[in-house]
């Protein structure tokens, strides 16, 4: 399970050390802040921007409210870190991801630097083109040596983005020496840049051994103490995607130990997420126990007892990682997922309930996700179920639970709630990755014939007025008759049904529909006709 | 006693690479950051050993007399005088004549630390008491005469200066065991104080070496002297690494002598102009037309670099004929003249080439190309290619320029900075400078394993070309054995260019709404594509127009 997590977070990374080479070079003025926000950082500064402000939406939900089912990830830059086994199914299979997410993880990291000194570029989203950024500007009174580190994070930059290692690794040597820069500010930010391109580095590179890569993070860790935390998590990531647990469970009980001055204090925030993965990974030796404990019925004394412990572990850590304001999906699953089979389930309830509708948290439609599927697993009323879809469905419209919702409130049958069972189509309709969704036309069509059946036809009006200027342009022309012939001709007979309801029986789509109909019967009759001659 | 035990040891620690160690009672080494315990074995230096033995615990016995660990004291001046020896000694390894170091430089050199009251003075600029004057080193060196030296008398000079400096702190009780800062360093440190007194900067090290090489007439132009300092061979950045053991660099020093870019063409010119001022200099020797200074010659170098025909130099003499710019009473340097400045030769030669070029092919973007297509068919005519053709070594020169352009960005972005042994601005931040230093080394040397590659990757060897022509691995082929062909006209016995006018956008008119598009109306003389140093005088003079010659200032 971490695998799958960390190996999604590690696959994106490529793409991301290059960014954030690229955006280190647009930042005018590095901020020092900037040094320890980069990943972890970004989780902690949404909850704070949430209590400073009140507002509970972060801006990235309100401009695309429904690009696809995953809008939290991609909205939240914490993807990256606490991408687990359901999220990440998304993650892979989401096609809208790749472009939503990176603009917004940049953005979302961009946040802190951004607000004061570049106001523009804030307003104008990054564009997907390849356009050169403007960056920290070759100026009249750059020194040789800011212009040498200048080009050279550029040729680290190119090379990281075409993949050639060797080169970059190179590059990299000569980058060092940014380390001994004298201002303070950029002193900081080179630490940084180099401990995201060097692991970056290292962990693509070819020859590069794992006694190379713990060397680098030992060394960054002493050398930056101000990102010791950082670090620490970093590496312990990058050996349990190389398959080490153990180690990565020591680094963590290492990390949380560490105390230097004045610094641990400063990284207090750092602190609590270690704690937190350290209990998350206690979470996944719980796991792994209970898989070995199940297979041998026999119920080991010892074996339970360790399970135990583990247990302890990781409640006391995420327990208190819950308690403060964030998106910490993992963990509330593996929480859940424990106290339920301990069977507290009015503690994991409360929990969920909690990580739903606390106004302090970001709002997460993950969160109620999370508490759809608990109410159906412990078989709550319907009543209760539909509660939380809708709030569910009024976050993210286009989510795929819609179509349970759905059939949900056409069981209940009244005339209210066909009503609203209406609407969700019409919503999860509107947005173009359900477009060439068979079970959502064929909803559809079953709502149509009910609708007819009950003789309630006049509640598609109310839907359709608002949508009747662009929907037959979206959904139903002679082009969208051919392409959904070609995927599926289920698709084609159901979306005939409604458009000829909605739009009327000449229209484009339906048109199409006879003559392609009357193609494949032509094409029929000419086979039947030479199998018999044959 | 911890502390004299540890100085032995400067290890970096294997686990947080910092240098602070602590002795447990069993005399054991930990690291006082990371608490982590060594196993070390130490090589002791004690006379009564045998030496090479190793000992695997501190005896007590093996400490070094208390030696003064801060070196001499000395003068910011000193270091100058060392780096500019060094920079000569490089100018003279590339095959510059010996007396450029002895004769000139030195001379310079003196002369200057005589005018800012440095050296060779009874009233010398940085005292430390009254009553150490009576007998400090500006004194007893004043007494020497301001000499040619050979480099031994250079150098035993430096000493006697130096043990002179020495002798009276000493006697003067300074307390010299914490700050080793050069004895006058914070001199240096005021803006104020260091253009009142002239004082000496690390760009004026390059001003000094070209005024002795224009006094020289050696073929070095100050183009040259900034690509040879940029390639290195010149000592430049970090020069301070090689100074001898006694003279340490600390604090303050570190801004005077801390290079992180080279100074630009115009920069070094402006510090020579104003030092050949404040040396007195007469006005220089004119350059002869033997020597590869001379346009005549420099142009011949340009053209080859260029890859342009060789027949093109008598056009480039002829153009420079007309424009008496090869007079002697114009290659030369009179600091005291009326608008006097240092001539760039460097820069008259490419003129002089863009200007020919413009006379016989007009690179109005039109006839240069026409020239180009009645070349390719006289060529084509001859069966053979003796005849140049301009777009083909348009577009071979081109390809070169990128590459070559492209190599040296990439040489500037693998370019090293900083020095080997870094320089502490303060006591506090020794050991953090110092921690920083390894850790770069460290994983410096991590990435070199990791990638194979050279640590000290080759230096090629100072030449005035840079690219080649007609080699194998050179940009392309060779263009100079060609023949100028149409673009020359034989009329009336003397050969003419063919193109009859010379097209210049900042002689011609200026027409605020011409027919063609807005875009070609802009005022030509603020044409931003005109090449600044190029443009306005020497053109104007070359082609003798007398209104503009006038305002203009001349060259």
């Amino acid at each position: 399970m971490y695998a799958t997590c960390v190996t999604l977070k590690f696959t994106r990374r490529c793409g991301e050390a290059a960014r954030i080479a690229d955006r280190f070079n647009r930042t005018v003025r590095p901020s020092p802040a900037l040094g320890g926000m980069i990943t972890n950082g970004c989780m902690l500064k949404s909850f704070k921007v949430t209590e400073e402000k009140g507002n509970p939406l972060p801006p990235q939900r309100e401009k695309k409210p429904k690009t696809s089912p995953c809008v939290l990830r991609c909205g939240t830059a914490y993807g990256n870190l606490l991408a687990m086994d359901d999220i990440s199914a998304e993650w892979m299979t989401s096609p809208v991801r790749d472009c939503g997410s990176d603009n917004d993880v940049s953005n979302d990291d961009d946040d802190e630097d951004d607000e004061e000194e570049e106001p523009i570029r804030k307003r104008s989203k990054w564009p997907d083109l390849p356009i050169p950024a403007p960056w920290y500007g070759e100026t009249s009174k750059e020194t040789g040596f800011h212009r040498s580190s200048r080009l050279c994070l550029n040729q680290i930059r190119e090379c990281l983005l075409e993949h050639r290692w060797q080169e970059a690794a190179e590059y990299l040597i000569s980058y060092f020496q940014t380390l001994e820069e004298i201002s303070t500010p950029r002193q900081l930010l080179a630490t940084e840049i180099i401990f995201r391109l060097g692991s970056e580095i290292l962990h693509q590179h070819p020859n590069s051994k794992l006694e190379d890569v713990n060397h680098f993070f030992d060394l960054m860790k002493n050398t930056g103490v101000r990102g010791y935390l950082k670090i620490s998590l970093e590496h312990s990531f990058h050996l349990l995607l190389t398959g080490n647990f153990d180690d990565a469970v020591r680094q963590l009980t290492t990390a949380e130990s560490w105390r230097y001055g004045k610094q641990s204090a400063v990284q207090a925030d750092k602190m609590k997420l270690i704690h937190a993965y350290r209990g998350f990974l206690s979470y996944l030796s719980w796991i792994s126990k209970k898989g070995s404990s199940s297979e041998d019925d026999d119920g080991d004394v010892s074996a339970i007892q360790e399970m135990h412990t583990y247990f302890r572990q990781a409640c006391i850590s995420l327990q208190e990682i819950l308690k403060l304001p964030g998106v910490w999906d993992p963990f509330v699953v593996g929480y859940v997922n424990m106290l339920e089979f301990y069977n507290d389930h009015e503690g994991a309830l409360n929990v969920l309930k909690e990580y739903a509708y606390d106004s302090r948290f970001p709002p997460n439609p993950n969160a109620h996700v999370y508490l759809y599927r608990f109410l159906k697993r412990q078989g709550s009323t319907e009543k209760k179920q539909i509660r939380v879809l809708k709030i569910l469905g009024a976050l993210v419209p286009s989510h795929e639970l819609m179509l349970e919702l759905f059939s949900l409130l056409l069981e209940s049958g009244t005339e209210q709630s066909l009503k609203e069972a209406l609407d969700v189509l019409f919503n999860l309709l509107d947005d173009c990755s359900w477009k060439h969704s068979v079970a959502a036309w064929t909803c559809f069509r079953n709502m149509i014939k009910l609708l007819r059946r009950k003789k309630l036809k006049h509640l598609l009006e109310e839907g359709w007025e608002t949508r009747k200027d662009w929907w037959p342009a979206f959904h139903f022309r002679t082009y969208h008759a051919r392409a959904d012939f070609q995927l599926s001709r289920q698709l084609l007979l159901m979306k005939v049904v409604v458009a000829s309801t909605l739009v009327g029986n000449k229209c484009m789509y339906c048109r199409r529909k006879n003559e392609l109909e009357n193609e494949r019967e032509a094409r029929r009759m000419i086979k039947t006709h030479k199998k018999r001659k044959r | 006693m911890d502390e004299e035990l540890i100085g032995f040891f400067r290890e970096p620690c294997s686990q947080c690479s910092v240098v602070n160690w602590g002795v447990t009672e069993e005399g054991g080494y930990y690291c006082k950051s990371c608490h982590n315990v060594i196993e070390r074995t130490v090589e002791v230096t004690d006379p009564s050993c045998v030496t090479g033995s190793r000992v695997s615990a501190i005896s007590h016995g093996a400490k070094k007399p208390a030696k003064q660990k801060h070196g001499k004291d000395w003068m910011v001046c000193e270091g100058f005088q060392f780096i500019l020896k060094q920079q000569a000694e490089a100018l003279l390894a590339m095959g510059v004549r010996p007396e450029l170091k002895d004769d000139i430089l030195c001379n310079f050199w003196r002369g200057y630390l005589h005018k800012s009251q440095q050296a060779y003075t009874t009233k010398p600029l940085y005292s430390v008491t009254s009553q150490q004057e009576s007998d400090s080193c500006p004194e007893s060196l004043a007494a020497s005469e301001l000499s040619c030296l050979s480099k031994a008398e250079t150098e035993s000079d430096m000493d006697g200066a130096r043990s002179t400096i020495s002798g009276w702190s000493s006697d003067g009780g300074r307390l010299s065991s914490v700050c080793t800062e050069a004895l006058d360093s914070s001199l240096y440190c005021s803006a104020r104080e260091r253009r009142m007194h002239h004082l000496m900067t690390m760009p004026m090290t390059l001003a000094f070496l070209h005024l002795s090489l224009l006094w020289l007439q050696e073929a070095i132009t100050l183009a040259d002297l900034l690509r040879f300092t940029a390639e290195g061979h010149i000592p430049y950045i970090n020069a301070y690494q090689n100074f001898p053991e006694d003279m340490k660099l600390f604090g303050r020093d570190a801004l005077i002598f801390r290079v992180e870019s080279l100074p630009s063409y115009k920069m070094v010119q402006e510090e020579a102009h104003n030092l050949a001022i404040f040396l007195d200099l007469p006005r220089f020797p004119p350059l002869t037309s033997a020597c590869l200074l001379h346009p005549s010659l420099l142009c011949l170098r340009y053209l080859m670099e260029l890859n342009l025909p060789d027949e093109l130099h008598v056009w480039v003499c002829w153009v420079m004929q007309q424009a008496g710019v090869g007079k002697d009473t114009f290659l030369t340097y009179d600091p005291w003249a009326e608008k006097s400045g240092l001539l760039n030769y460097d820069i008259l030669a490419s003129a002089l080439i863009v200007v020919t070029l413009k006379l016989l092919f007009k690179l109005d973007d039109q006839q240069e190309w026409c020239l180009s297509n009645s070349a390719d068919d006289e060529n084509k005519q001859n069966q053979d290619s003796s005849i140049f053709c301009f777009r083909k070594w348009y577009k071979t020169v081109q390809g070169a320029l990128v590459v070559a352009k492209e190599a040296e960005e990439q040489a500037m972005a693998r370019k090293s900075w900083k020095s080997q042994k870094p320089v502490y601005p303060s006591m506090r931040n020794k050991s953090v400078v110092i921690k920083r230093r390894r850790v770069v080394e460290q994983l410096q040397a991590q990435f070199q394993k990791l990638t194979g590659s050279d640590p000290q990757p080759r230096q090629d060897s100072p030449s005035s070309f840079r690219l080649r022509w007609g080699e194998e691995d050179g940009g392309g082929p060779s263009y100079q054995g060609r023949r100028l062909g149409s673009a020359v006209k034989k009329r009336k016995g003397s050969a003419r260019p063919s193109n009859p006018t010379y097209w210049h956008t900042a002689l011609s008119s200026c027409k605020p709404r011409s027919e063609k598009s807005e875009s070609l109306s802009v005022c030509p003389s603020t044409h931003p594509s005109i090449h600044p140093s190029i443009h306005p005088p020497i053109l104007v003079r070359v082609m003798g127009v007398p209104g503009a010659a006038a305002k203009q200032h001349t060259v």
